[in-house]
């Protein structure tokens, strides 16, 4: 596993390197400049720990540090971040934590470890909803203590094989003990106040958010950059167009280009380097199964068996995709069903005719007269070309479907409450790249992002026991058997293909390296800009 | 002796030629709109063939980036034009013209107050409230049509009221007045309509305002639901695709730029021929 990841590591950076003329390595760093980079949509609310869109994270990334990061350097890594260095007990199930000493707040108050054990306390409480981090952590994590100012210990329910990558993940980020009992929560502007190696400078509302630099970062020397400029660009017309004129130096994050705008792009600026790279990101379709009409497993599986996976794939996200799957062998390797298999799989296989002919069935047992259902998008990426295509292939089963859109962050207010009846297009990053984040982030009960509102306590069992077994090959059999029951199952989250696209980075911007998910190494401490 | 009807429109051809051509293009519109089911080879929403496909003889304007026939598309998004346009401007401008008829004939405080109330809804630049409404009532066809009506209310209000200020003076409604009818009548019978053909001109002229601001809203992702048919909404996906598929952008924008021109020509020669004291009118 760890092999394949770094080969993906080293695939992505070697392809960036390349491209880069493999020049840009052998500079030497330069302090100045800001870099500017945008968000897909506002955030509108910023509490990292509390939320799950990306542009939170995005918003938010070089603010904070984490106990453990992954490396900047070598993103396939785990590195020391607030941690000096930690130790593992014999039974795998207490990491002690020696953090680094003389760290500040951006506010000037000394860090310490009650501010890890406030931020994890936090996080880790039954009754807070964290999405990302608490959905990853709270199945391992009994505890979080205190042993001296600059120790901390986590206590983990069994040894935990995913443990240090879940709690490296972006999304556990450490929070300041004074911050948290001054604001209640880090949604304001003001509460931005991190150890990372940038300040929350300034957030205007659907148009920018700034960082500046930190002169105290603990790390001697860094950041490089004067600051950070975020644009706040909605819809790929605008990206595009911000790109093409250069007002955006790097585009690394979700939604990807497709490849006719990577070849738009690529006309108009040729100091540019453009590669094609995973992100890590499922795309699924969500049906609430708390309500009808797909309460009724029939209808989920009628959805599922109408939807024509490998033509969303190939007009939605022009061929870069791979369809079917739910691990996606590319980024976890045999950890994932092998596709053959995948895509014999009634929904999935081809050609389409005999799972038609029982979707019409199944409706038509249901609702004779054909049955209209609200389906709603986010109006961010191509969301709602992708939901135009779902419309017109339910239609095909009888599902008459009107669209109803969401501006990003209202959407997921709708979504999180689950005030919805299909959700037609929804990507979901992966928090780490190992196989248990699909799970904690789409499919288990308690999943982050489990919208619908599917519980299957096989699915529970399965993903849990995953969790604690330390054998790599016991582990790919519990996840070859979690993949056949879901695929097999009328889950209320189909999956519909695991996204691909193209990115860009300015050949002026000097030691950046993609992360293997799209929310990591975003905070730009080693990033920097050549003349 | 009344003449025949062909040759009554013929004169009028005659007279105002270019008024003819608008009103040979809106009969097409009209008719597209209507035989859409049956002029359109396949549906407006199926995404059954590969995208960017440029013309040819199999699509003659192409498809789409999902794979639709830009063809079935541009003639049901007549069909979808020309219904908000029409419904949308009938219930703007005769709710309009109610309130300016009546505020007007009563006169006093009620008109004042009333006067008001239009000053401050023309105040508000149009797309901005336009805009406004659809964000509060969600994306719907029905909405794009109450949006559009209460664009429209204020200025047919506005219009009417200046019409009927002049003729609650006429000697005819004082006379009805002196013997006696009561003000509901005066107002049906009297007033109404001599207003008939300012209302005619404001409905004609109107409905390529109607058709523009509702493309203008689709195109900016507040007007219809986006998997309709809306040449606004083509426009948008149009321009996502300019360099590789030009089509997208050209058959819906020709459709509404020929639209709102042969509407504009149609208004402008009914505009004139209901004016007597322009040459050549019907009076």
């Amino acid at each position: 596993m760890r092999g394949l990841l770094s080969f993906c590591a080293v695939a992505i950076a070697a392809a960036v390197a390349l491209a880069a003329g493999g020049a840009a390595a052998q500079d030497k760093p330069r302090y100045g400049g800001v870099l500017n980079w945008f968000d897909y949509g506002d955030p509108g609310r910023l509490d990292v720990h509390a939320e799950s869109p990306l542009v939170v994270q995005q918003a938010t990334a070089g603010v904070y540090s984490g106990v453990i990061h992954y490396d900047p350097d070598d993103p396939s890594k785990i590195a020391p971040d607030l941690a000096e260095r930690w130790t593992v007990s014999p039974d795998g199930k207490t990491y002690t934590f020696h953090l680094r000493k003389g760290v500040k707040w951006h506010d000037g108050q000394p860090f310490s470890a009650a501010d890890v054990k406030a931020s994890f306390d936090r996080i880790l409480h039954p009754d807070f909803k964290s999405p990302k981090c608490g959905a990853a952590l709270k199945p391992m994590v009994a505890s979080v203590e205190v042993q001296d100012p600059h120790t901390v210990q986590f206590r983990l329910k069994f040894a935990a094989a995913p443990f240090l990558g879940n709690l490296a993940s972006s999304w556990c980020r450490v929070a300041a003990k004074h911050v948290l009992e001054k604001y209640g929560d880090l949604n304001a502007p003001d509460a931005q106040i991190g150890t990372g190696p940038f300040r929350f400078k300034r957030y205007e509302r659907g148009n920018l958010i700034e960082w500046a630099r930190n002169k105290d970062y603990f790390v001697r020397g860094l950041p490089y950059l004067d600051g950070v400029r975020q644009y706040i660009l909605v819809g790929g017309p605008t990206q595009l167009a911000a790109a093409k004129a250069g007002r955006v130096m790097l585009w690394d994050a979700w939604p990807p280009m497709k490849k006719t705008q990577a070849d738009e792009l690529a006309r108009a600026r040729t100091d540019v380097d453009i590669y094609q790279a995973s992100i890590n990101t499922i795309y699924v379709l969500y049906m609430n199964a708390q309500k009808p009409p797909f309460s009724h497993p029939d209808l989920r599986r009628a959805v599922s068996l109408a939807l024509d996976r490998q033509e969303l794939v190939a007009k939605a996200l022009e061929g870069a995709g791979v369809p079917c799957a739910l691990l996606d062998p590319k980024l976890v390797g045999d950890f994932a069903l092998p596709l053959e298999e995948v895509q014999k799989v009634p929904g999935c296989r081809q050609p389409k005719d005999a799972d038609l002919a029982e979707a019409k069935r199944l409706v038509e047992k249901h609702y004779p007269g054909g049955l209209e259902i609200e389906v709603a998008v986010r109006t961010v990426g191509n969301y709602v070309d992708r939901a135009q295509l779902v419309l017109a292939q339910l239609r095909r089963v009888g599902i008459r479907g009107t669209l109803k859109s969401y501006e990003s962050a209202a959407g997921y207010a709708v979504f999180g409450k689950g005030e919805f009846t299909m959700i037609a297009a929804q990507d979901r990053s992966m928090d780490t790249p190992d196989p248990e984040s699909l799970f904690s982030v789409v499919y288990s009960t308690n999943a982050g992002s489990n919208y619908g509102r599917w519980a299957d306590p096989k699915v529970d069992d399965l993903a849990e026991r995953a969790l604690r077994e330390s054998s790599r090959d016991k582990r790919k059999q519990l996840y070859w058997e979690l993949q056949r029951h879901i695929l097999a199952s009328p889950t209320a989250a189909v999956p519909i293909a695991w996204v691909e696209g193209w990115f860009f980075v300015d050949k002026k911007v000097r030691g950046y390296k993609p992360a293997l998910t799209t929310y990591d190494n975003n905070t730009f401490m080693k990033v920097w800009l050549a003349e | 002796m009344r003449r025949p009807p062909l040759r009554t429109l013929g004169r009028l051809a005659g007279r105002q030629p270019l008024g003819a051509a608008g009103a040979g293009i809106v009969g097409v519109l009209v008719l597209t709109a209507v035989f859409a089911p049956e002029l359109a080879p396949h549906g407006a929403k199926d995404a059954a063939f590969s995208p960017y496909l440029p013309p040819s003889v199999a699509f003659p304007l192409g498809t789409d980036h999902l794979g639709r026939d830009m063809l079935s598309r541009v003639i049901w998004g007549a069909r979808l034009s020309l219904w908000v346009g029409l419904v949308s401007v009938l219930v703007g401008v005769t709710l309009g013209g109610l309130w300016g008829v009546v505020t007007a004939y009563v006169g006093g405080v009620a008109d004042s107050a009333s006067q008001r109330v239009v000053d401050t809804l023309m105040a508000l630049p149009p797309i901005i409230l336009a805009l406004s409404l659809m964000a509060a009532l969600g994306q719907s066809v029905n909405n794009v049509i109450i949006a559009l009506a209460v664009l429209l209310t204020p200025t047919a209000a506005r219009t009417l009221r200046s019409l009927v200020l002049s003729i609650r003076e006429s000697p005819y409604i004082e006379a009805a007045r002196a013997v006696g009818c009561p003000h509901w009548r005066v107002i049906a019978l009297h007033v109404l309509p001599n207003t008939l053909a300012t209302y005619i001109v404001l409905v004609t002229v109107n409905i390529s305002y109607a058709i523009v601001v509702e493309a203008s809203l689709s195109f900016l992702g507040l007007g219809a639901p986006p998997d309709e048919p809306s040449w606004g909404a083509m426009l948008t996906a149009g321009t996502q695709a300019l360099e590789p598929a030009p089509w997208m952008f050209l058959f819906p924008g020709l459709a509404i730029s020929l639209t709102v021109f042969g509407l504009n020509l149609l208004g402008d020669a009914i505009r004139d021929l209901t004016d007597p004291r322009l040459r050549g009118g019907l009076g």
